[in-house]
């Protein structure tokens, strides 16, 4: 090839003007607010965290993981090789060997790569990502030809002058895609952003098989609550939106998109990528809110989000159900964000839609969502001869009742959930009167602050007391209890030394020991709806199905069961700022249970048994596991 | 939680926790056996409202606690000696089991009763006035006998409290003997025990300190009273609340349950126990104005049925506790229903009164419109559960109400089940009985069963006269033949019912035929189908007279329903005449004229009238099934053994091929509604 100093020059030209986009591009993140994360150890952390735990969720797909490590894997180590070949001209026929090779693998990637875009599913966005693949198998053709005459394969120089300028600007071509864009926001820009956001990702418990679920506490008592503009979220959070390679699994997850409401996960990260760059989604090449048209929202790193950026109406579909966050390669942390963005709404502008600020309220006045009377807490228990903890002092078992106790639908779980417990002869004990809600629901509805005082509350009292366990049937309690509240009680240590576990976890554990006498169940078929807050948040999908399993019942599995359950529409506060959208998502969960058949469906939750239930007859029967246990108990003869 | 929040809200008596604001209150059930034992039959029937959700259960009305108060008419709960002890304790154990409260009701009689059997005793009462209702004739009570009756209530307080019951009711109720000495109208007495308001009230204050002496502060101990007699020489509402107010003041009551009315006459013995000619909750005042002057709970029973109303009056505060007692021998699940949301599947009592219109007969109360209810020791379920062997093709033919009940029993297991009905509307003869004025409450019977089968999913055919055809053409498994009857005219041809010249009351009730201007009624069955059709003809005008050959028009109607038709009738200037036979119709110048004979000197009268209307029963409609029966397999037989034991019937586990055949109901023979729901129930829940 003619120009021999052209290669080197491009590349050279391309990586300091990629220099120059990625500090460009880490000023735009830095913008954000500090968040204290360990540089150095995240830095080293980050091979491992993406090959073991990214490559983990990217594994689900196997077309497209393997597609990605040759594709990925493939780039990394040409484009290393390209600078010592190419840019330094470091003469070593191994290491232009090395480069075909990775070029090779490259180009077997990017071939699937192509073969995917030919006919993308409709979660994929398109616009600059359809050129990808184009981009990869250039710069994979392009220096496998100029590698050839340093492996020894053609002579130097080789080739005349049309070929030349057709290589020359092929090299142009690929190395804007792969390095200029990468910083300067093309779609090469995940791998930057992808790779740094692992490095310095805000949970890094999440790395190695951990959970992190709880949301962060808000600080309370500054001049302004909540993110408002973009530059309100943390640092980190800005760079983990940048890290969006606008897959779209968290679109085809999120039971708010398929029931038509305003929102697509994808375009809000995306619509955060807008604002913090600034700009408009004009570019957005994927699939828009439902009914929400692209191309008119414009935002800006110190504009007002909800003003112009984000319908809050998109905010308020959210059910927190965290499909999105589970399905995300990236790791990305969308509930964060849009808790984050809620809090601004409840508690600066007071903005809470629909049955919103009243349910607040009442949550304020009277400790529970529905404004009862807190004196009639434990009138579902006037029969049950249950101990209270202020009688007692001390059980083994603490029973947190959450507000199901005010719910007719929900005492029944509780009384079954009795039944069980006094057959098992457990030492047993309710807060009665002095417990108050848990919080979760004004904690998703943005209003941390009231979160934060029945967290303290709820402590204090139940640091007044001994027990070894608290058990709930409610896993949105239970995810207050377990995973939220630690944050407050580091004064009064109330639960630490406490195990919190859901009433399914507590009654496989009865069932494991025998201390429960359970018939086989000779009903229909049952299938098992696992709630968000116990599965995806918690982890537990295999108690209740064991329990299931222990009355002989074989669970017809729905196709989104485990960690990939659909939400039944109620988390969230979802059902309280009722977003319209197309469907009702109760109703699609709904749906899914037909599909496989079942007359019953076990569900682990009193709120998703009230979404269910809610759907119009004829439907299969909605029963907590607690019941269906309950239903097959064989009593001692008096 | 829901709209009933008020029902579910809990209140202590004395010490004692109620989940609920919903009491089964006193009555007389007529189960206890072996001397007055609360044995199998009276257990389970408690323990099914404790089951169903019933908040507190006073059981045992006019349970004796003397021998000379005598408890085998009725089979009430002898509470006269310890050998009930061990009884009660399985009623407690029973109730309590599920979250309830149970108490018992105590008392004396007095003159409330029947003298010729038993132990023969004589009957007491503060002045030996005869008691008209029982035609019970007394001595006045001796001041030795009071005292000995005073210790006897103590005692059996101490054996309700020895059984782990959770308190007693004092009945000072239904002119017992306590509020005999209460009421000028029967105490006449002149000495310390009458005269002066303290004399009238130290009977019952002696029981009262002699009961609480007993049982100690914590037992609760309640009284029911009356909030007004009904008798100008009675207590008004007045005097009950002074007498409420100075019992209240002795702090030794713990409840007040108040009942409107006195009942020592027919007439006001039909408002304790108020029929559907009653509106809604008609006493309430009556015990809101004692809750005005006490400072304990009241309970108010009487025509509250359904759960909104409940819900209304404690919302109000009226009253703190709501008696439901009928409402729970309809549906026993009634309170489990509402905490269930599955408020329409309640089966709610019409005030049909068939309960305690057999309890003044001396027999065992049943509901009319569920057959489960006290049979539940024998087997018979409130809640029918899924077969778990084949589904069966079903095919009822006919929908009255013991049609309606096969197809929702068969349903409820599961079954696929088609319903005919040749006529318009299910509902069968209750529709046309509902037409009657004051009636129209007893259609609830066929509107709940009609939800059921329709929420159910039965098929249901209307306008289909079913023949061999279509019966075979629907291949049924099992074909239930509840075809009913019709009007039975032709008995005597004299009558001429084949010459048009009389009618049915059925043609009556259901518009079918205009009424006469001038109308006769012949009513050979004197039970609620004669007297409708008078009440309605002379309703629309008509000038009625309704004879019968029986001793007394409506004599087979019970004790809380016939003073209501009389009410009725008589303010209508209906004439009726017994001891007469209809021998003859014929048509003279355009009017007819029947003749009647006096049965018992055979003496002739006619009466020239516009209108004769018979009412003979009917007589069973059964060609189908004699179509059908041999082609059955079991030739349309029932194994009556397998159906008494309420066991399945043989043919259902025999493995043979053709459709099994039952009749029941009218089309066997003409009975009742209970009689057909019960064989439907019977018969179905094995299907």
């Amino acid at each position: 090839m003619m120009f021999d100093w052209l290669t080197p020059t491009l590349i050279a030209v391309l990586l300091v003007l990629a220099g120059i986009g990625a500090v460009r591009r880490m000023n735009l993140w830095r913008a954000g607010q500090a968040d204290k994360v360990d540089l150095i150890a995240g830095l080293m952390a980050m091979p491992k965290r993406y090959l073991h735990d990214l490559h983990h969720v990217v594994e689900r797909d196997k077309y497209i993981s393997r597609t990605h490590v040759a594709t990925g894997g493939g780039f990394v180590l040409a484009m290393l090789l390209v600078v010592f070949v190419h840019l330094f001209g470091v003469d070593s026929k191994v290491l232009a060997w090395l480069l075909l090779a990775a070029l090779v693998m490259m180009f077997y990637g990017a071939v699937f790569v192509f073969k995917r875009r030919l006919n993308p599913p409709s979660r994929l966005s398109k616009g600059p990502w359809m050129r990808l693949p184009k981009s990869l198998l250039t710069f994979s053709i392009t220096f496998f030809v100029l590698t050839l005459p340093a492996a020894g394969v053609l002579p130097e120089g080789f080739g005349g002058g049309l070929l030349t300028v057709v290589l020359s600007f092929c090299i142009l071509a690929s190395l804007v895609e792969m390095l200029f864009g990468m910083t300067w926001g093309g779609p090469m820009k995940h791998a930057f952003a992808g790779a740094l956001h692992l490095a310095f990702h805000r949970r890094p418990e999440r790395f190695g098989g951990g959970r992190s679920t709880g949301l962060k506490a808000a600080v309370l008592g500054e001049t302004s609550h909540g993110v408002a503009k973009p530059t309100d979220f943390k640092w980190n959070q800005l760079l983990g939106f940048d890290a969006c390679v606008q897959c779209g699994r968290c679109e085809a997850v999120c039971p708010a998109f398929a029931a038509g409401q305003p929102l697509n996960p994808k375009k809000l990260i995306q619509d955060m990528v807008v604002g913090f760059a600034g700009g408009t989604d004009e570019k957005y090449a994927g699939s828009p809110y439902p009914n929400v048209e692209v191309g008119n929202a414009k935002g800006g790193p110190d504009q007002i989000i909800t003003d112009g950026l984000i319908h809050p109406d998109t905010l308020w579909s959210c059910t927190t159900c965290r499909a999105c966050v589970e399905e995300c390669p990236m790791m990305i942390e969308h509930v964060d964000a849009i808790v984050d963005m809620r809090r601004f709404l409840t508690l600066e502008k007071g903005d809470t839609p629909n049955k919103g600020a009243q349910v607040l309220e009442n949550i304020i006045a009277t400790d529970n969502p529905n404004g009862f009377s807190p004196s009639s807490r434990t009138h579902w228990a006037a029969d049950q001869n249950l101990n209270l903890m202020k009688d007692v002092q001390q059980a083994d078992v603490l029973f947190w009742v959450s507000d199901g106790a005010f719910d007719m639908r929900s005492q029944r779980i509780l009384r079954a959930f009795v039944k069980l417990l006094k057959a098992a002869n457990v030492d047993v004990a309710i807060l009665g009167d002095e417990e108050l809600d848990s919080g979760d629901v004004a904690r998703r509805l943005g209003d941390d602050a009231t979160f934060q005082n029945l967290a303290k509350r709820n402590l204090a009292i139940l640091s007044q007391y001994r027990f070894k366990t608290i058990v709930t049937t409610d896993p949105h309690a239970f995810h207050c209890l377990r995973n939220e509240y630690a944050d407050f009680d580091s004064d009064l240590n109330a639960l630490a030394s406490v195990e919190v576990l859901h009433h399914t976890t507590f009654l496989n554990r009865l069932v494991q020991e025998g201390r429960l006498q359970l018939d086989t169940f000779k009903g229909g078929k049952v299938t098992y709806h696992d709630p968000c807050y116990l599965g995806r948040y918690n982890g537990e999908y295999d108690a209740p199905r064991e329990l299931l399993a222990s009355l002989g019942i074989d669970v017809a599995e729905m196709e989104r069961s485990g960690y990939r359950s659909r939400c039944c529409g109620g988390g969230g506060g979802a059902p309280i700022t009722d977003i319209p959208g197309e469907r009702r998502i109760a109703d699609m969960r709904m749906e899914d249970v037909v599909s496989t058949g079942a007359e019953l469906v076990a569900v682990g939750c009193q709120q998703c048994t009230a979404m269910l239930e809610g759907v119009v007859e004829p439907r299969p029967v909605v029963k907590d596991i607690a019941e269906i246990l309950a239903g097959q108990l064989i009593e001692e003869a008096h | 939680m829901s709209q009933y929040d008020a029902l579910f809200e809990p209140l202590n008596i004395n010490k004692l926790t109620i989940r609920n604001r919903i009491v089964s209150t006193a009555h007389a059930e007529v189960y206890a056996t072996d001397g007055g034992m609360t044995t199998d039959r009276y257990v389970k029937y408690y323990e099914e409202k404790a089951k169903g959700g019933c908040g507190l259960c006073i059981c045992g009305g006019s349970s004796v606690v003397s021998i000379d108060s005598p408890q085998s008419w009725w089979s009430s709960v002898n509470v006269s000696t310890d050998r009930i002890i061990p009884h009660f304790q399985n009623l407690a154990d029973a109730v309590h089991k599920h979250g309830g409260k149970i108490m018992i009701q105590i008392t004396h009689m007095g003159r409330r009763s029947r003298w010729d059997g038993e132990n023969w005793p004589n009957l007491m009462s503060p002045s030996g006035i005869r008691e008209p209702v029982h035609r019970a004739t007394c001595k006045t009570i001796e001041e030795e006998e009071m005292w000995r009756v005073i210790a006897d209530f103590a005692q059996a307080a101490r054996r309700a409290k020895e059984g782990g019951l959770d308190g007693v009711e004092l009945s000072a109720v239904h002119q017992h003997l306590i509020d005999q000495f209460w009421s000028p109208r029967v105490n006449k007495r002149t000495d310390e025990w009458g005269g002066t308001f303290e004399g009238r009230m130290k009977f019952g204050m002696e029981v009262l300190k002699a009961v609480r002496a007993e049982v100690g502060p914590d037992f609760v101990v309640g009284m029911r009273i009356t909030g007004d007699e009904f008798h100008p020489d009675g207590l008004n509402h007045d005097d009950m609340k002074q007498i409420a107010k100075y019992y209240d003041a002795t702090n030794m009551v713990d409840y007040f349950g108040v009942v409107g009315s006195g009942c020592d006459t027919h007439n006001t013995l039909a408002n304790v126990i108020p029929n559907m000619s009653y509106p809604p909750e008609p006493f309430l005042h009556l015990a809101a104005g004692i809750k005005e002057v006490v400072n304990v709970p009241v309970i108010h029973a009487q025509n509250i049925k359904d759960p909104n109303q409940a819900k209304r009056i404690l919302e109000a505060g009226y009253v703190d506790f709501v008696g439901m007692t009928r409402a729970h021998i309809a549906d026993p699940h009634f309170i489990a229903k509402i905490k269930m949301d599955q408020v329409d599947q309640i089966r709610q009592c019409v005030g049909a009164n068939y309960c305690i219109d057999r309890q003044y007969q001396g027999l065992d109360v049943l509901c009319v419109q569920n057959a489960a209810t006290s049979r539940e020791y024998m087997g018979l379920p409130h809640i029918i559960e899924k077969t778990t062997g084949m589904i069966r093709n079903v095919v009822v033919i006919g929908g009255g109400p013991g049609g309606l009940e096969a197809a929702r029993v068969a349903a409820e297991r599961g079954h696929k089940v088609t319903l005919i009905e040749k006529a318009a509307e299910l509902g069968g003869q209750i529709v046309l009985a509902s037409k009657a004025p004051q009636r129209d409450q007893i259609a609830g019977i066929s509107r709940w069963l009609i939800m059921e089968v329709e929420r159910l999913g039965v098929d249901i055919r209307l306008n289909t006269e079913a023949d061999e055809n279509l019966v075979q053409a629907l291949k049924p498994d099992v074909c239930i033949l509840t075809t009913g009857g019709r009007p039975f005219l032709d008995q005597n041809p004299e009558w001429g019912a084949a010459e048009g010249l009389v009618v049915s009351t059925w043609d009556i009730l259901s518009g079918k035929v205009e009424p006469g201007k001038n109308v006769l009624i012949y009513d050979t069955i004197c039970e609620f189908s004669g007297m409708s059709a008078a009440d309605y003809l002379a309703s629309k005008g008509s000038l009625v007279e309704l004879v019968t050959d029986d001793i007394k028009p409506g004599v087979g109607i019970g004790g809380t329903t016939f003073p209501t038709y009389y009410r009725s009738l008589y303010e209508k200037e209906v004439i009726m005449t017994s001891d007469m036979l209809l021998e003859k119709v014929y048509r003279e110048d355009g009017k007819l004229v029947a003749v009647l004979e006096n049965e018992y000197t055979a003496q002739r009268e006619e009466r020239v009238v516009d209108q004769v209307v018979v009412e003979n029963g009917t007589k069973p409609n059964e060609a189908l099934y004699y179509a059908l029966k041999e082609s059955s397999r079991n030739k349309g037989q029932i194994d009556n053994e397998a159906l008494f034991a309420i066991q399945p019937q043989p043919v259902l586990s025999q493995d043979a091929e053709g459709m099994i055949l039952w009749r029941l109901g009218d089309s066997v023979s003409q009975r009742n509604i209970h009689a057909a729901m019960y064989d439907a129930l019977r018969l179905c829940k094995d299907l």
